[in-house]
This record gives C-alpha cells, sequence and structure tokens, in this order.
C-alpha cells in the first residue's frame, strides 16, 4: 500500500516519458491506480483525449482538441486538494485558496464567425473571457475575485489581472453554473463576476502553460499535434479551461471534478497549403501525423463531423474511420466519423487522418447559416457621440427567445433612456436589467430577455456618448482606440443544425453518439468593438497648465487692483506718460551727445586758443538754454 | 403697466424662438457642449426619466446630475403643449417676465437711493444724475436684449436647464428689490439647491436688508443689530436649503445624489469640454496635484466674494450682479445658460458703460470665440484636422473676454462713483487737466 502511493507520488512528479518502454511502465502504473481507485476516492480520475475535426465551407477546417480530466472527488471539501493524481496541482491550489466552484477561462484570438461556421463547441469571445462561480463560503466575492484573476493571470502568463471592477460585472441571468450547484445558484448570481479583456493578445506564451496542465503535456498523444506555428497561423485559435462539479455517475449519488481543457484552431487550408488544394490532413493542419495516444488516457479519439454520410462526400477520408456514426440530434441528422487513434497507432504505426477532395469544384459552400447569428456594429460619425447596434438574426421557422448581454466600459456613456429592440421596425418588448457605470469604477451593464420572431432579424440599438479621459488615462498609443467587449447572446436552441457542442451536462465529445437531448444550450459572442476616443494633446501639459493658471491670474490681479485700490487724482504735468518719458529719455541723450560735441568743441578751441574758459559750464549754459527755449 | 413696446418686442421674442425651433437648430444646440453641460443637458435628464421608470435609481449612474426634486418636478415638462420645447419657452418667457419687473423696479430703486445719496454728491457731477427720462428705457432695453439675445435663445432652444436656475436667481433678485426677505431667500435656495454656486449670493441679500431694516443708512456693518440682521436672513436661507435637502432624501431615500450633484460640481470628474477653465486643466494635470488645483480653483470661483462684499457693501445690487458675473465665469461647468443671465441684467448698468474703457476689445473677442469655438471643435473632433489646443485655446479667449468685461464693469462702476462725489472735471491746482487713477 505504502509503496504504491509512493509510486502514485512518483507518478504526479515526473512527467509522462517519451520512449516506448517507459510508456509501457506508465501503463502499467496507471492500470494498477484505477484498481486501486476503487477503494480509495482519492484518486479516482480519468482522462480522456478526443480531437474533433469539422470541414467547413470554402476550404476551411475547424478542430477542436478536448482533453478532460474527471476526477471523483467533491470540490466543496478542503481535503480532497490534498493529493492529486492526474488533475493539475497548480490549478487544484488556485481553486482551494480562492474559494472557486466553476472556472471558465477562455483565450482567443481572432473571431469565430457563425454565419459560415456555425457553432463551435466552445464558444469564445476575442481576447480573454473568464466566468468564476465562488463557493457559497467566500465573504468577500470581489477581493476573491481580484486575488483569483491574478493567479490565474500568473498560471496562464496572461494580463487577466487587468480584469478589475472597470470590466467586471456579474450578469443576473444570462450565465447560470454549468456543472452541479445549489439551488440558491439558480436565482441569484451573487457569487459569480464574468470579466472580459478583448484587447488580450494570445501567444505561444499562453499556449505553453496551458499544454503543462495536460497529464501527458506535449509528449504522447492529441497532444503531440500542437505546434505553436501553426496555430498562430490560423484565422481563428482559442484556448479554453473549464472547472466544474459535474455527477460522478448517471445516477448522480457522488460528485466529481471536472477540467475540460478546449483548444480550438479554424485554419484557411486553401490558403495555406502549396497548391492551393482544399486537402487537409493532420500533417496539413498541425505539420505532424499522431504516433500515439496519451498512455493515461482512457480513450483517445478523433472524430471527424462530415456533412453527409461518407459514400456522398465531396472529399475521401484516409484511413478509413474505426466506425462511422449517424446520428439524430433534435430533428436534425449528424455524420460523424470516429478513429480510435490507440488502434491506430498500434505497433508503431502512424495516424493522418486526411480530407482530399477528388473534385475540387465541390467544395462545400452552400453551409446553412446557424440557427441564431448575429453581427454587432458601431454607429455614428466623429468623436462625440456614437451608438451600439446588435443586428440577431433568427433563421428558425418559429419564435425563439434569448437572452442579450452587453458589458460597455464606463468611458462610452450609455444613454439607456436610447435603448431600443426592433424588429422591421416594430419595437420588440423586452424584459431588462440594466446597471449603469460609474465613472472609473464600473462599466455599463445590460441585460436584454426578448423574442426572436421567425425567420427574422431583430436589432438592439443604443446611443452613448464618449468621455474624455484625464491624459494619464490613455494608453501609450491613445489613437488606436479603445476595445469594447463581445456582447453574449444566450439561447435554448430547439435545433442543432451547426451544432458541434455536447450536451451540457455531457463532460466529453463522444457523448455526442449515446445523449438525446432535444434542447441545444447556445451561447454566441459577437464581435468585439474598436472605438476611438477624443484625444487631449499629450505633449503640453505644462503649457495648458500655465495658460489656464494665467487666465485666473488675470482675473485674481484685476479684481484685487479694483478691490484694494482707490482712485486718485495725477497730474499728467508731473506724472509723464511713457511716450514723455521715452522723448525726455531720447532729448536727455541727444543732450548728452550734443553737450560730448560741445566739450570736444572747447577742447579744440583751447588746443587753438591755449587760454580758454572751461567748456563744461559753457556746456552746461548752452542745454540750459537749449531748454529754456 | 408695460408699454406697447415691451409687448411687442416680447411677441417678437417668442415668435424668433418658436421660428428657430421649427429649424434643425435644437438639435444641434442640444449636443454644442458650449450650451450644454453634463448638468444641464435635457438629454441626461431624460436619461434619468427613463432610469427612474426601470426603478433604477439614476444617481448610479454617472449621466443625471440634476436634483432628486428637479427629477422628479421636470417631468410636467411632458405634458406642455410642445412638451419639451413649450416648456423651455414658458421659462424664457417667465425669465423675460421678470426680467421686466426687474428693470422697473429697479429704475425705481435707482432714483430712490440717488435721491438718498444726492446730499453727497460734488455739485459738479449735474450731468452724472440720473433722470426717470433717461431710465425709462430701460425696461424696453432689457426685455430687447434678451429677447435678441443670442446667449438667451440658444439656451432656450438647446432646453438646457441653466434656465431653471437662472429663473430662480432672477425670482430672487426681484423680491430683494421688493424688499421681500421671505421670497428672496426662499428662490435663492433653490437656485443653490439646483446649481451651488448661487449660495455666494446670500452675501448681498443679507447686506441688502440689513440696510433696508435701518432707518437711516447704516454706518457700520459690525454692529450688533447688523450681525443680528445677517444671521436672520442666514438661518431662513439655511432653513429652505435644509428643507428642499431633507424633501430630497425622503424623496430618494438615501444620500446618493449629494455624491452625483454637489460631488460632481465640486470634484470636476467630467472632463468634457466646455467654455470654462476647468476641463483642458484637469485633463492635463498631473494626478497626485488635482486635488490641490480642484481645491484652488473652486476657491477661485467664490474667493472674490470677500473683497467685493467690502468694496460694494452699500452697493447691495451690483455686488450681487459681480457675483454672478464671476460664478458664471468660474464654475466648474459653465454653459452659455450663464452667460445669458448676466448678459440680460447687464443693461441695469447702463448707466455705466461710458465708463467703460476697452468695450471694442471684449465685444471682438466675445464674438470670436462664439463664432470659432464649434469651428474648431468640428476640427478636432469630425475632421481630425485640429487637436484640443485649438478648442482650449478659444475657451481661454472667451474666459479671458469675460474677465475683461467683468473687471470692466466694475472699474467703470468704481469711476462713475469717484466723479459722483468729485465732479466730472478733474482739475490740478493749476488749472491743467489731472487724470484720474488707482493706486
Amino acid at each position: 500500500m505504502a509503496a504504491l502511493d509512493r509510486a502514485k507520488d512518483e507518478s504526479d512528479a515526473t512527467p509522462p516519458s517519451l520512449g516506448p518502454a517507459s510508456d509501457q511502465i506508465w501503463l502499467d502504473l496507471n492500470f494498477h491506480l484505477t484498481e486501486l481507485s476503487a477503494g480509495n476516492a482519492l484518486i479516482d480520475d480519468e482522462f480522456n483525449e478526443e480531437l474533433f475535426i469539422k470541414p467547413l465551407q470554402k476550404g476551411y477546417v475547424y478542430s477542436n482538441f478536448q482533453f478532460t480530466t474527471k476526477w471523483n472527488a467533491t470540490i466543496h471539501h478542503t481535503d480532497t486538494f490534498r493529493h492529486y493524481h492526474l488533475f493539475p496541482k497548480a490549478l487544484g491550489e488556485v481553486l482551494l485558496k480562492y474559494g472557486v466552484q466553476e472556472l471558465h477561462l477562455s483565450q482567443t484570438q481572432g473571431l469565430w464567425r457563425h454565419k459560415q461556421w456555425g457553432y463551435p463547441v466552445h464558444d469564445a469571445p476575442p481576447g480573454a473571457e473568464l466566468w468564476v462561480w465562488f463557493k457559497p463560503s467566500v465573504s468577500n466575492v470581489d477581493k476573491a475575485w481580484t486575488d483569483l484573476a491574478n493567479a490565474v493571470s500568473g498560471l496562464f502568463c496572461s494580463s487577466l489581472n487587468f480584469m478589475d471592477s472597470k470590466n467586471i460585472i456579474t450578469p443576473r441571468w444570462s450565465f447560470r453554473p454549468q456543472g452541479l450547484a445549489s439551488q440558491a445558484y439558480a436565482f441569484r448570481s451573487y457569487f459569480m463576476r464574468y470579466g472580459t479583456l478583448p484587447h488580450e493578445i494570445v501567444c505561444t506564451e499562453n499556449l505553453t502553460p496551458w499544454r503543462k496542465l495536460l497529464p501527458c503535456d506535449s509528449n504522447a498523444g492529441l497532444s503531440t499535434l500542437f505546434n505553436a506555428f501553426h496555430f498562430h497561423d490560423a484565422n481563428y485559435h482559442s484556448l479554453g479551461l473549464h472547472v466544474r462539479p459535474v455527477c460522478a455517475n448517471p445516477e448522480c449519488t457522488e460528485e466529481a471534478i471536472e477540467l475540460s481543457q478546449s483548444l480550438s484552431i479554424v485554419t484557411d487550408v486553401v490558403s495555406t497549403s502549396n497548391t492551393g488544394a482544399p486537402h487537409w490532413s493532420l500533417k496539413s493542419l498541425f505539420g505532424n501525423h499522431l504516433v500515439s495516444a496519451c498512455p493515461i488516457a482512457s480513450k483517445s479519439v478523433i472524430i471527424v463531423e462530415t456533412a453527409e454520410q461518407q459514400a456522398s462526400l465531396p472529399y475521401r477520408l484516409s484511413p478509413n474511420p474505426t466506425l462511422g456514426k449517424e446520428i439524430l440530434r433534435g430533428e436534425e441528422k449528424h455524420n460523424y466519423a470516429v478513429y480510435d487513434v490507440r488502434s491506430f497507432t498500434q505497433h508503431g504505426r502512424v495516424l493522418n487522418v486526411a480530407g482530399t477532395y477528388e473534385d475540387v469544384s465541390r467544395l462545400i459552400d452552400d453551409a446553412v447559416p446557424p440557427p441564431i447569428h448575429a453581427h454587432r456594429y458601431i454607429t455614428g460619425y466623429g468623436l462625440a457621440d456614437g451608438g451600439i447596434t446588435c443586428l440577431i438574426h433568427n433563421t428558425l421557422p418559429v419564435n425563439q427567445s434569448i437572452l442579450y448581454m452587453d458589458v460597455v466600459p464606463w468611458f462610452t456613456r450609455v444613454y439607456f433612456s436610447s435603448l431600443e429592440v426592433t424588429n422591421k421596425d416594430h419595437k420588440v418588448p423586452f424584459k431588462v436589467h440594466y446597471v449603469p457605470a460609474k465613472d472609473r469604477l464600473r462599466p455599463h451593464h445590460l441585460e436584454l430577455a426578448f423574442m426572436l420572431w421567425p425567420h427574422s432579424t431583430t436589432r438592439v440599438s443604443f446611443n452613448f456618448t464618449r468621455a474624455f479621459l484625464k491624459w494619464t488615462e490613455y494608453p501609450p498609443d491613445a489613437n488606436h482606440g479603445f476595445y469594447i467587449s463581445s456582447a453574449v447572446i444566450s439561447a435554448l436552441l430547439p435545433s442543432s443544425l451547426e451544432y458541434t457542442g455536447p450536451s451540457q451536462g455531457a463532460s466529453e465529445l463522444s457523448t455526442i453518439f449515446t445523449e438525446n437531448s432535444t434542447n441545444f444550450m447556445t451561447r454566441i459572442h459577437t464581435e468585439s468593438l474598436l472605438v476611438s476616443l477624443p484625444t487631449p494633446d499629450f505633449s503640453m501639459p505644462y503649457n495648458v497648465i500655465c495658460l489656464a493658471c494665467t487666465v485666473l491670474a488675470i482675473a485674481f490681479g484685476s479684481m484685487h487692483n479694483l478691490t484694494t485700490r482707490r482712485f486718485v487724482k495725477e497730474d499728467l504735468s508731473k506724472k509723464k506718460g511713457v511716450i514723455a518719458k521715452l522723448k525726455s529719455f531720447f532729448s536727455r541723450k541727444k543732450k548728452e551727445e550734443t553737450a560730448k560735441e560741445t566739450e570736444k568743441l572747447a577742447a579744440d578751441q583751447g588746443e587753438a586758443k591755449s587760454e580758454s574758459e572751461s567748456s563744461p559750464t559753457a556746456s552746461y549754459d548752452n542745454s540750459n538754454a537749449e531748454e529754456q527755449s | 403697466m408695460a408699454s406697447a413696446g415691451v409687448y411687442l418686442l416680447g411677441i417678437f421674442s417668442v415668435i424668433i424662438r418658436v421660428v428657430l425651433m421649427n429649424t434643425h437648430l435644437p438639435k444641434w444646440l442640444r449636443s454644442r457642449n458650449e450650451v450644454v453641460t453634463p448638468i444641464t443637458s435635457w438629454e441626461n435628464v431624460e436619461e434619468g426619466f427613463s432610469l427612474q421608470s426601470q426603478l433604477v435609481s439614476p444617481y448610479t449612474g454617472d449621466l443625471f446630475h440634476e436634483t432628486p426634486l428637479a427629477l422628479r418636478s421636470l417631468k410636467i415638462a411632458h405634458y406642455f403643449p410642445y412638451r419639451v420645447s413649450g416648456f423651455f419657452l414658458f421659462i424664457d418667457v417667465l425669465v423675460m417676465v421678470f426680467l421686466y419687473k426687474i428693470a422697473t423696479a429697479f429704475v425705481n430703486y435707482l432714483l430712490c437711493n440717488q435721491e438718498e445719496e444726492k446730499k453727497n454728491y460734488s455739485l459738479k457731477a449735474k450731468s452724472l444724475i440720473l433722470t426717470g427720462n433717461y431710465l425709462a428705457w430701460l425696461p424696453l432695453t432689457i426685455v430687447g436684449v434678451h429677447a435678441l439675445n443670442p446667449f438667451s435663445i440658444m439656451t432656450t432652444l438647446a432646453a438646457s436647464t441653466a434656465a431653471l436656475t437662472n429663473l430662480a436667481v432672477l425670482i430672487a433678485f426681484y423680491n430683494m428689490i421688493l424688499g421681500n426677505r421671505f421670497l428672496s431667500t426662499l428662490f435663492l435656495a433653490v437656485a443653490s439647491y439646483q446649481s451651488l454656486y448661487p449660495i455666494v449670493f446670500i452675501v448681498p441679500v443679507a447686506l441688502h436688508f440689513y440696510k433696508k431694516s435701518c432707518k437711516s443708512p447704516p454706518v457700520s456693518y459690525t454692529t450688533k443689530e447688523s450681525v443680528y440682521s445677517f444671521t436672520e436672513t442666514l438661518s431662513i436661507f439655511g432653513l429652505f436649503l435644509g428643507l428642499l435637502g431633507g424633501f430630497s432624501f425622503l424623496a430618494e431615500r438615501s444620500w446618493d445624489f449629494v455624491f452625483s450633484t454637489y460631488g460632481f460640481i465640486l470634484s470636476v470628474p467630467d472632463l468634457t469640454p466646455n467654455i470654462g477653465v476647468f476641463w483642458y486643466f484637469f485633463t492635463e494635470m498631473f494626478e497626485h496635484f488635482r486635488t490641490l488645483f480642484v481645491c484652488v480653483f473652486q476657491l477661485n470661483a467664490v474667493i472674490y466674494t470677500l473683497p467685493l462684499a467690502i468694496k460694494f457693501t452699500e452697493k447691495p445690487f451690483f455686488l450681487l450682479y459681480v457675483l454672478i458675473f464671476i460664478t458664471s465665469i468660474f464654475k466648474s461647468y459653465p454653459s452659455y445658460g450663464d452667460t445669458a443671465l448676466y448678459f440680460s441684467l447687464l443693461p441695469l448698468w447702463s448707466h455705466v458703460f461710458p465708463y467703460m474703457r476697452n468695450t471694442l476689445v471684449v465685444g471682438g473677442m466675445y464674438i470670436c470665440s462664439v463664432v470659432l469655438a464649434p469651428i474648431l471643435y468640428h476640427l478636432w473632433i469630425f475632421a481630425g484636422s485640429a487637436n484640443a489646443n485649438f478648442y482650449f485655446a478659444i475657451t481661454l479667449v472667451y474666459s479671458t473676454a469675460q474677465i475683461f468685461l467683468v473687471t470692466d464693469i466694475v472699474f467703470a462702476y468704481l469711476r462713475r462713483e469717484y466723479d459722483l462725489y468729485h465732479g466730472t472735471e478733474h482739475l490740478n491746482p493749476d488749472g491743467t487737466k489731472a487724470r484720474i487713477k488707482l493706486d
């Protein structure tokens, strides 16, 4: 027993090693541990890796890696976080310390185009998004958030610490716990905080720490496909991390902690391939074949969602999948080709799932737009006033109720009175929750609940006026503008058209094959917006201070003069004006010159005469005579 | 009774405003920073209404800065014919009526006051003695100035709530001339409650009512009686202010509004450009000096009360006028609404105009800045071809013009006083012309 415990500790400490020999040791160890777990709940965990590939229209390919660690332990128990096995310790400690019940983080570069690409497995806005449900035991939620944001930003090398009170809110309706939660959480969102950083740039430094949380790191399994160069060359890539408590068994008698890490990429195959052909393969998407499954993963699969049944596909999938499935989700048929990585990579073989078009002209470019998609943009011109408009399209033949949430920064001061929801010039009744912004303290928080009419476009619009910031509040690139985070639209759709994710309670993607839900929880994020704010001149604070103070001084000086002095008579002849003074000054100068001249003259005369009167007197007399005249 | 001319002018002014209301001008003016400020903008009042209808306190946001009682009473604007425009036209007509009443009452006051002081005047100052005939034109002039004053017209068209404060100040002014202490302090309290700065106008009011209570002209303003009278006026004023504050609290059930209204005026968090000296100064100010300079600038707006009160103890109306003028220059969010008030009252001192020295320069500065301000703002905000400094420069010119004008009027007033007591001819002992200067 003790030896096994030690072995377990070692397994925690050492990362899974590479070569096939050590793989064997790993497998054995894992085997023992799973056996043991029946008796010991502490290490009862399970890891699954999945790659979901969906060729999109016009030669785009969507790939979504999903790594799920399910730990059969309760998140509410402090003792849970004493011993770790597959669950990353770095994350577990953060969860414990800040009383986190649910944590959802996404770091995204690029914009997901719902109209063309349908819905991703996890929808994410451009930039970073973090939303957290805290445990009821947390007394000061705002402080816990600040600390957590700092810890998480350290963990993922991102600037989440900039999510302060200025851009976080407590959504009232749009976000509910995604995992197990007590009944109280259904009505009150006191323990929840939602923050976004639309200008956050996601790069390799975010990928590396995220990857390190995986039990296999990138040494084995699907994560060997991670290639930063290919990811950042993609049109869209998104890192996701979701922690939530879930049911450990179908009867839900026990709790488990689920950590789901996802990485989504949309690659434009046509423009990135050398030949301009839309053929795709693991090698072309990620620059590598798949050589192994992660040895500790209990499931390692690649699922390709195909638009039609395999026989009628415009491209040929190779190698032949382990199994092909046609599933009815709601009323829509979905076709999947499933590859079991482990069986494909046995005996040193490599797996390179590929889709090869026989007829390039048959590229899928007639994809049906998903039931709900949106487009949001800034209206108005100039740097004074403006507006935000969001067009929400409903392609369903039925009414669809949705929740719309918008978080607008304080410096774009929203006029609530201008808020309108219209559909073909008819006003749509809506329910609203609005928290106005406070300067430099909190953002505007708008949540709307309303109905989208069948086959129609609903317009949500409101106006704002731009605030003038202090010169120190502008970033160094002040004229780049300021970002407004995406609006979030949440809906429970009756159709699974273009829907890719599993149902809400499910942990793994492969549960798609067995679920039978008829409602599909959808959350879409719109475009984030960029607004320019009027800028002051940054180069001359001193001049401005001096000039404004001068004006004050003019007033103060004049008033001081007028109130403290009194009028007196002044003899003009005694007191000369400036011109008179100048005149006299020049005339004196003249006199001096003439005096000198006379002196000189006198001296000359003296020389000539050798005997004479004193010249200065003479000149003085002369000048006197001049003055009198 | 008003003469036919006054009626005609009044009707004419209403016609001008109604005609202009039907153009695109009001919409444009409502967004002009010179005409409306965050405090006086009607758009922000509407925002307050709509937040209130959602049961969200308007004071939780940062757009609404009206007082709680204004929030509740301004709703009547929606029940006026032509709604908001109609309401502000009505306010404008009221302003005009009170200006007319002030003018007629002030003519009487001037003549009576002159009669009292005549015995002290120099015999050589006969040409300066005001006559009923000369002053008879004053009511007409004042109504005419208000009718044609572009500042008043712009304020009315832009539906700026500064008009309400102006009306309250005018009613207080009028009751001060009538000698009604109760109504005068009441309306002054209303004005102070609305926009804080009129609180300093209580000084001339207190001085006036003490002076009025004395049988003969008071010798000293530091006697026991005077202190008693001042305290009485101040406590009535304080009582009204307290009542207004108390009602606001009862209506709002919290003191949050204090920070959104008076806190907003005093701490200047909104740096939207306006015609004052605050916005760009505090945009460019270094953060650690901000508090100091906010205090300095706010003190600057009211500090003149003290020296002026000492200088013009005997002339409470002129003191009140100068204070109205100075606070409208140096308040944190000034607008053309404030300019409109002192311009409309300016003809009251038409008898000192001949002593003014730089009317041409001041007039030129006013015209330049009023014309150039929207142009430079457009170049900065919309065309992007100018920057903030351009607009800042023009607001400085405007402030300087106002300062020149107010100092010129004070100078002219003092100069005329000097002439009244020393005659208009100033000769040296040797018979040559002497010059009068401040020393």
